[in-house]
């Protein structure tokens, strides 16, 4: 009996002293929806692998936030002909291990990640690179097999040390990376946790952040009351609009907004069907009312999209998107052919059917569409199907109309990927190919194949006929663009969220005790 | 020896339905495995390394193969980590977490249960059993913000999530607790009442013995069988519960390496940790029947 009550007192004295109001953590917490897949960058695919591979690992170019290339370890860049690009590296760069970052690092890296042997699943983003070539410790050239200019888009790739970038090196890169960046991988004792210190020799002076903490949360509800109690100093896009608000009211936090890159969009099946028409592509997008939906269902925190480039992108030329007018969508409708059988409301012009994930919220915006859509007449069969089924479907042309995301636009050429003839998934591209609506235009294709070989400069003209192009035939209804967010805490000061939702200036952020 | 061949046959039942369920998921799993933009990637290469080029006969022969001997590796290449470590890090949390839930269920539910078997009808018997279909009835996902809003947010007594000490394991544990111990109580309830009108409750009555000493060690030995067969199914429900609150709580055990793993369309340890829950369900099912008998000479002597 003695022995019982000393436990249930034991546990209560561990309980009481457990239960005293926990130090607030040393540094800066960030909070993650899912572990980083890798820190390695040459491998890691999803937003938060990348994201914080970049903060330990930074490549010759990053994006600033018109999504243009900018200098990061490089110094500068500059086009010697279409097939030729040349880099000057900062001088005095180090790795975190405190050897040199050189030219030959650079060249190790990208003859690591093209060959066979590293099994990275980039490695076909550097296809059109014939040979990096080392000129002095401070200069590279890229030599291309063919004008490419979207290669500048690819060369963010983490820079690791020369001994580090084959296969045999692998394992070690992943549980201890190296690299140049701000922050000095610690420590990740499991996938929940990982902790970076600055680095003293960042060549743009160590951060003055003392320790930066990543720890997943998976659950949203969870990842708000964290940052309430004032345990968490920075969540990025992993907080939904509707609980945004409540935030703003927090005197403890602050939510920063900046126009985001991803691109929501209404894709068509050209291939058969009402919607091979034009004329009915054009009445479903006459009757679409994004403002409403931006407003109520993203709080505002979303742009409505004219094209799969956002307003704030280098290459954006204004457009008109689809402009709601629903009598110029019964005219199309009953050009053609859909007549409606007895006026406004009863019996339906036409029937379409929309496939859409089984997210809650993309749901919930499928259900305003069709209610959109039911107004003009145009009955729209919602389909949620779960991803493996969904991305299938698409795939395979098994669709009508589907709505999805493209999570960062950066790279313009992106549209050749998606619109251009030759990129409809068939069996030759293992269905691989992105124009899943099979849009098939000779003089699209000849745009978008010139904007790829041309210099940069002369790019965004090029674009904006090829917007032009895009919005006679309309494969897509463009939809918006979804803002980047980030939920700060009052200890982070500094911090400027970005569009691409990038970490890196973090660099620049210092941590005060309010 | 019966109970070792049913166990037997539920294990290696389970093994074949989550060796089954790769082929039953619509789509390519390849495909989902490589996701939307990595598509110019060699299938076959990825195919032929998780080893989806054999037949399912031949993959279920290696699955097992390599979890009995500890060399069964996550699916996705170039990463392939052991997978049991990870789950012998994950297991005891879990386990902490169900065995702490498990101990808060009982403690409550058997005094709640008994006590509103003893006073039948009265004021305290309506309140234990209105406390115990409110538990039943809130779900996990609700109740456990509710519990962080008020003990960590509004009093600051404990943390919000994660899994650093001891104090971390009290909101998880009431919130996966709660639902067990409001049925556990209504079951309590129900089996004392019965017990209560046996022939030898009333003889030991009749022959002046203490109430409690009635209650207790008359009446809830006896009442206890029941009890335990419910404790014992409903084992598998709280490993079931403890996937939802360990993604609230953000604890990181079984539940977070399952979907964890999901998410990474890492198959292997999806199936190495589905099997671990049922190898954890069927061990417990068997404990609960070497229970019956600890408990319950009738049952020994049967057996």
């Amino acid at each position: 009996m003695s022995l019982l009550r000393h436990t249930v007192l034991g546990l209560l004295f561990a309980l009481t002293t457990g239960c005293r109001s926990e130090p607030a953590p040393e540094g800066i917490t960030v909070l993650v929806e899912a572990p980083p897949d890798s820190l390695d960058d040459r491998f890691a695919l999803t937003a938060t692998g990348q994201r914080i591979a970049q903060l330990i690992a930074p490549g010759l170019l990053t994006f600033d936030d018109t999504s243009r290339p900018v200098p990061a370890l490089a110094e500068s860049f500059q086009a010697l002909s279409p097939t030729l690009m040349e880099f000057t590296l900062r001088p005095g760069l180090t790795f975190h291990d405190g050897t040199a970052l050189t030219a030959e690092d650079v060249k190790a890296t990208y003859d690591g990640v093209r060959s066979k042997a590293l099994q990275s699943p980039k490695a076909d983003r550097y296809a059109p690179v014939e040979e990096v070539e080392v000129v002095d410790d401070r200069t590279v050239r890229f030599h291309l097999r063919r004008p490419y200019s979207p290669l500048l888009a690819e060369l963010t790739l983490s820079i690791v040390p020369a001994e580090r970038a084959g296969p045999e090196s692998v394992a070690l890169q992943a549980s201890h990376p190296v690299g140049a960046g701000a922050f000095r991988f610690e420590a990740q004792p499991d996938e929940e946790h990982l902790t970076l210190v600055p680095f003293e020799g960042y060549y743009e002076g160590p951060p003055a952040i003392p320790r930066l903490s990543f720890r997943v949360v998976r659950d949203e509800t969870t990842r708000v009351l964290e940052l309430l109690k004032g345990r968490a100093d920075l969540v990025t896009n992993a907080v939904s609009p509707a609980v945004l608000p409540l935030l703003r009211k927090e005197p403890g936090l602050r939510v920063l907004v900046r126009p985001g890159t991803g691109y929501a969009y209404l894709g068509f099946n050209l291939r058969s069907g009402p919607l091979a028409d034009e004329r009915v592509r054009r009445a479903v997008c006459h009757l679409l009312e994004v403002k409403p939906v931006v407003e109520h269902k993203f709080h505002g925190l979303a742009e409505p999209a004219t094209g799969m480039l956002p307003g704030t992108h280098w290459a954006y030329t204004p457009g008109e998107g689809c402009r709601y007018d629903p009598a110029e969508a019964a005219r199309l409708l009953d050009a053609a052919g859909y007549v409606d059988p007895d006026g406004p409301g009863g019996q339906p012009r036409l029937r379409l059917s929309l496939k859409v994930s089984t997210d809650r919220f993309r749901k919930s915006v499928a259900l305003v569409l069709q209610e959109q859509l039911a107004r003009g007449g145009v009955a729209v069969e919602v389909r949620s199907l779960e991803f493996g089924t969904l991305f299938n479907d698409i795939r395979r042309g098994n669709f009508e109309m589907v709505t999805l995301k493209w999570a960062s636009v950066i790279e313009p050429d992106l549209m050749r990927n998606v619109y251009h003839s030759k990129n409809v998934p068939t069996e030759e591209n293992h269905w691989g190919g992105l124009n899943r609506g099979a849009l098939k235009d000779a003089a699209l294709d000849a745009l978008l194949e010139e904007a790829s070989r041309v210099e940069l400069s002369g790019r965004k003209a090029i674009y904006a006929r090829a917007q032009a192009r895009l919005d006679a035939l309309l494969p897509y209804a463009p939809l918006w663009h979804e803002s980047s967010v980030a939920v700060v805490s009052r200890r982070l000061e500094g911090f400027e969220p970005s569009a691409h939702g990038f970490l890196s200036s973090l660099a620049r952020a210092r941590k005060v005790e309010p | 020896m019966r109970r070792g061949v049913s166990a037997g046959i539920a294990v290696v039942g389970a093994l074949l339905l989550i060796s089954l369920f790769l082929n039953l998921v619509p789509g390519d799993p390849i495909d989902v495995m490589l996701g939307e933009q990595a598509s110019e990637v060699d299938r076959e290469a990825l195919r032929h390394a998780v080893g989806m080029d054999q037949a399912w006969y031949a993959q279920l022969w290696t699955f097992s193969k390599d979890f009995a001997t500890g060399e069964l590796r996550t699916s996705l290449p170039p990463f392939q980590k052991k997978v049991l470590p990870a789950i012998g890090e994950a297991l005891p949390k879990t386990l902490q977490l169900t065995v702490a839930s498990l101990l808060i269920a009982v403690g409550l539910a058997i005094p709640l249960g008994v006590a509103a078997a003893a006073r039948k009808g009265t004021a305290v018997d309506s309140a234990a059993m209105g406390v115990a279909v409110a538990g039943v009835a809130l779900p996990r996902f609700w109740l456990g913000p509710m519990l962080i809003i008020v003990f960590a947010l509004w009093l600051d007594w404990l943390p919000v999530s994660g899994a650093e000490s001891w104090s971390h394991l009290v909101l998880p544990s009431v919130t996966l607790g709660t639902a067990l111990a409001a049925f556990l109580s209504r079951m309590t309830r129900a089996a004392m009442l019965e017990t209560l009108r046996e022939d030898f409750v009333t003889v030991a009555r009749a022959k002046g013995l203490h109430p409690r000493v009635v209650l207790w060690k008359h009446a809830f030995r006896n009442a206890l069988l029941p009890i335990l067969t419910v404790l014992g199914l409903e084992f598998g429900t709280l490993l079931g519960g403890a996937i939802v609150t360990e993604k609230v709580f953000a604890w990181p055990g079984m539940g977070t390496l399952l979907l964890t793993a999901i998410e990474k369309r890492d198959y292997n340890t999806v199936r190495a940790t589905v099997l671990m829950f049922t190898l954890c369900y069927v061990i417990v099912n068997t404990l609960t029947d070497v229970a019956y008998a600890l408990v319950d000479p009738r049952v020994r002597r049967r057996s």
